[in-house]
């Protein structure tokens, strides 16, 4: 028996361990459940290139076809490019098969509405609540349908992109970029795409066959190879996508990775030199972000965290660009998703319009330091923590509708509870690291007295 | 396993039991074909995700006939495969058949393994570096098609010219038929090939369901009409004068021509027509015959080295191709009948013995089939009567013979008679009516 059971059914979707909890029956259930939800309509299907993938795909196309639904398969791409081919096909909904940043044995199904965003926690809840009652709708056999095949979704995709943005401008020498893909769904439209902008590409673990060259999340400590890659080849830039290639970080031309909170601050900074408007992000997202907003006299909104907080606020506010710190660029005018490859291309034409290198452009926005550590706390005891940050720091500036968010004079803090461990999460920024230390430090002697009490 | 999609037949219970035949096999290569019902790529998604889950390594055939999967079996040297298909089960069914590493279905002990195993509902589970990442894809069609031609004497049908009509049923002979028949240097004339299109009909080959093959027949003047079931094991036949043959008199004349060829040991059921005792008393042949399944025709075939298996159905095995049910190879032992003999269709069928064969089912409720039917036996015995215990009561009387047994599928007894004349077997179905009702 495992100690720790590996299923995690959530507003986000269901995950779970393949030859452990993420079973063909559990998986065909929830597709029926998705299908009678949407009601046998058009469901786009996409899938990243684990192991697993081709059992899940079959398993969830089983369950959509028994509820009636028209099933489109785009086959191994992009989470981003499913959400945006929902909207291309005029869907009523979409299916994501993947487990994003989770190691090689997990997989899990992601939910899309049909304007490509993923379900928010009330279509997520009524939703669960079909799959929990358990009464699916059944077409009769004469009624269901082939699975219709399509191959152009990634195309489409890079496509759209250049016609928004278009190639780069041309300069003396070509931009030279190194992808680090991850054998990730990247791994194929990544340098396609970045031919087509005019680059010259090194890529680097481009094989999407589901094994892991490195941990999945593109946070600096797993990407030591593209940095030596960018350097070995006297790159201008680096580029790390995570499995599902939602997420991009950036290594710069002296390979140095330079923190993922770094993507979506570029990328605003391009976007809000061309056009100006809202920006939008979640309550994590560092201050810099309100400096390069003030810059262009832009409003920033920040949503609770999770995707589609930020896409729903983006769409509610007319946003022109978004995003989360993690990596996560939104860009509405492609597509309502986190998508490295419009992240890509952002800041590609950020470097070669501007002329700049990646050190230069970090080097020209004010020096933040953004701290975040996993603190141990039961899950029971978490209610009572948040209480008492709350009560602690009544006389501060707070933001409670994530955890708690304290304005300090030297900086700001959040902490939330774990959904899924019995842990809280704390995250602090201040100008530099030592005070961002100094802050969590404070936080984490006051939750230490909390729990013990 | 087989149940009427979007009631019974679930994907749950498609991939459930794709899990357990994955996990009874141990992994292995499994081949996965359908026929061309509207509900076949849901099941075949579904029957996919289990096998993987379970380990498998999968080599989809596509919509294929059964037994093109059950030759590929052993071609591809696979462990086994799962065919999706109802047979001749109206459209809104759908079933999975268990097929065997040597391309024979499951028989009875092995089918009970499986069901324990999926009510068990322990399956392997592949983990992540176990699992298939992909599905293979492969045709098996050609390789039928040579088995086929290997096997007759394809010279002497070609020298005929014969001018043959088809009714695919739109199933998943619709590829298979007209291109074994060209190959046989045949004129074709096809209908209902269109694998994309539904049923136009029952997919069950009987003169109800034959008179539109009836008319392509007389209006084409073909040499004789082929009907196929939706996967291809039975076959119906219309003779060149465009009359509709009785499904039981496929096997008959099969066994005909193979005994006028080769005599040897035939092999049937107990509730298939007594003219195939009458046809192997005129060659010298032996019949044998067994339960009502295909299983047990198989088994015997082998067992017995017999030179022909069949049914009352219209399925006909030819053991040199292989010891199953194959309307492929029933048309190509028929058609090598007519052309060394040189006579119509009709000629033979003039020459078969002329019997009558009633069928009546009656409806039982499920808790009252076992003590009907032991009734019956109870009352057969007062009678002094001497009677066939190999499946349910069969008894041989003066008129005829009567066969009794509960169906395998529906909650009803089977009643099924012969007799030499009509009015006999009239008299025998009500004789037996009597004594069921009593």
């Amino acid at each position: 028996m495992r100690a720790i059971p590996t299923l995690k059914i959530s507003i986000s979707g269901v995950r779970g361990v393949i030859g452990e909890s993420l079973t063909p029956a559990l998986l065909t259930r929830f597709a029926q459940a998705f299908g009678t939800y949407v009601g046998a309509a058009t469901i786009v299907i996409g899938k990243d290139p684990r192991t697993s993938g081709e059992m899940v795909k079959q398993a969830v196309i089983a369950g959509l076809l028994s509820s009636g639904c028209r099933v489109i398969d785009i086959g191994m791409c992009p989470v981003p490019t499913v959400q945006l081919l929902v909207r291309h096909h005029g869907a009523q909904g979409g299916i994501a098969i993947t487990a994003s940043h989770n190691p090689a044995e997990w997989n899990a199904l992601k939910f899309i509405n049909a304007d490509g965003l993923f379900l928010n926690s009330g279509q997520a809840r009524e939703m669960l609540d079909i799959y929990h009652q358990g009464e699916y709708t059944k077409v009769a056999g004469a009624e269901m349908r082939e699975v219709e095949e399509f191959s152009e979704a990634t195309d489409l995709h890079i496509q759209k992109i250049l016609e928004e943005l278009g190639p780069l401008p041309q300069r003396e020498k070509r931009l030279r970029v190194v992808l680090d893909a991850c054998n990730g769904a990247g791994s194929l439209v990544g340098p396609k795409l970045l031919e087509a902008l005019g680059v010259e590409v090194v890529p680097i673990n481009v094989t999407p066959n589901g094994l892991f060259p490195r941990q999945a999340e593109p946070v600096a400590e797993n990407l030591g190879a593209l940095s030596a890659a960018v350097k070995e080849h006297r790159a201008d830039i680096g580029f790390a996508q995570d499995m599902d290639a939602d997420r991009l970080a950036i290594v710069s031309e002296q390979g140095i990775p330079i923190g993922e909170d770094y993507t979506l601050l570029l990328a605003t900074l391009y976007v809000l030199g061309k056009e100006l408007g809202p920006v939008v992000a979640n309550l994590s997202s560092t201050s810099v972000l309100h400096e390069i907003a003030k810059r262009f006299s832009c409003p920033v909104f920040l949503t609770r965290i999770g995707e589609v907080n930020v896409t729903e606020e983006m769409q509610k506010q007319d946003a022109v660009i978004g995003g989360e710190g993690n990596g996560g660029v939104i860009y509405p005018r492609i597509n309502f998703a986190r998508d490295s490859l419009t992240g890509m291309a952002l800041i590609l034409h950020l470097v070669a319009e501007t002329g700049q290198t990646i050190t230069e452009l970090v080097n020209s926005l004010p020096s933040f330091s953004m701290v975040k550590e996993k603190l141990a706390c039961p899950s029971d005891k978490i209610a009572a923590v948040l209480r008492m940050l709350r009560q602690e720091y009544s006389s501060s500036p707070l933001d409670l509708r994530d955890g708690v968010k304290v304005t300090l004079p030297a900086g700001w803090f959040l902490v939330r509870g774990s959904n899924t461990e019995p842990i809280i999460r704390v995250i602090a920024e201040a100008d530099n690291e030592t005070t961002a230390r100094e802050i969590v430090a404070g936080v984490y002697k006051k939750v230490q007295a909390c729990i013990g009490s | 396993m087989r149940g009427i999609v979007g009631e019974t037949f679930t994907p749950e219970v498609a991939v459930g039991f794709s899990q357990a035949f994955g996990t009874y096999l141990d992994g292995g290569r499994i081949l996965v074909c359908r026929d061309t019902r509207a509900s076949g790529p849901m099941v075949r998604a579904a029957v996919i995700s289990g096998l993987l889950a379970a380990g498998s390594e999968v080599i989809d055939l596509g919509i294929s006939p059964t037994p093109s999967l059950q030759l590929a079996v052993k071609s591809l040297k696979a462990d086994g495969g799962i065919a999706i298909t109802a047979g001749h089960n109206p459209s809104q069914w759908n079933a999975l058949k268990f097929v065997r590493g040597d391309g024979l279905y499951l028989n009875p002990t092995q089918a009970e393994e499986l069901l324990d195993i999926f009510h068990q509902g322990e399956f392997a589970k592949a983990t992540w570096d176990q699992i298939k990442p992909a599905i293979q894809h492969h045709d098996p069609i050609a390789h039928h098609i040579e088995r086929l031609k290997s096997v007759f004497d394809i010279e002497a049908i070609r020298h005929r010219r014969l001018k043959v009509a088809v009714d695919c049923c739109n199933g998943a002979c619709s590829r298979l038929i007209p291109l074994w028949l060209k190959e046989l240097g045949c004129e074709v004339l096809a209908i209902n090939d269109d694998p994309t299109a539904a049923f136009p009909h029952a997919p069950e080959p009987k003169p109800e369901t034959m008179a539109q093959l009836s008319a392509v027949v007389k209006a084409g003047n073909a040499d004789i009409g082929f009907a196929h079931d939706a996967d291809g094991e039975r076959l119906g036949i219309v003779t060149e004068l465009g009359q509709p043959l009785s499904e039981e008199l496929t096997f008959a004349l099969a066994t005909w021509i193979r005994l006028e060829q080769k005599t040897g040991t035939v092999v049937t059921n107990v509730s298939t027509t007594g003219a195939i005792e009458q046809i192997a008393a005129v060659y010298g042949g032996n019949v044998v015959r067994t339960q009502v399944g295909q299983t047990y025709i198989s088994e015997s075939m082998i067992e017995l080295n017999g030179v022909l298996g069949g049914e009352g159905s219209g399925g006909v095995t030819v053991p040199e191709i292989h010891s199953t049910h194959d309307s492929a190879a029933a048309v190509g032992l028929i058609l090598e009948g007519l052309a060394r003999s040189g006579k119509p269709v009709s000629r033979f069928v003039h020459d078969l013995p002329r019997l009558t064969m009633l069928k009546h089912n009656l409806p039982v409720e499920p808790n009252r089939l076992y003590s009907v039917l032991q009734n019956f036996r109870v009352a057969i015995e007062r009678e002094q009567l001497s009677y066939d215990l190999t499946d349910g009561i069969r008894v041989v009387l003066p008129q005829g013979w009567i066969h009794v047994r509960a169906s395998n599928t529906e909650s009803m007894i089977r009643i099924i008679v012969e007799a030499e004349q009509a009015k006999s077997a009239q008299n025998l179905l009500d004789w037996v009516r009597d004594r069921l009702n009593k």
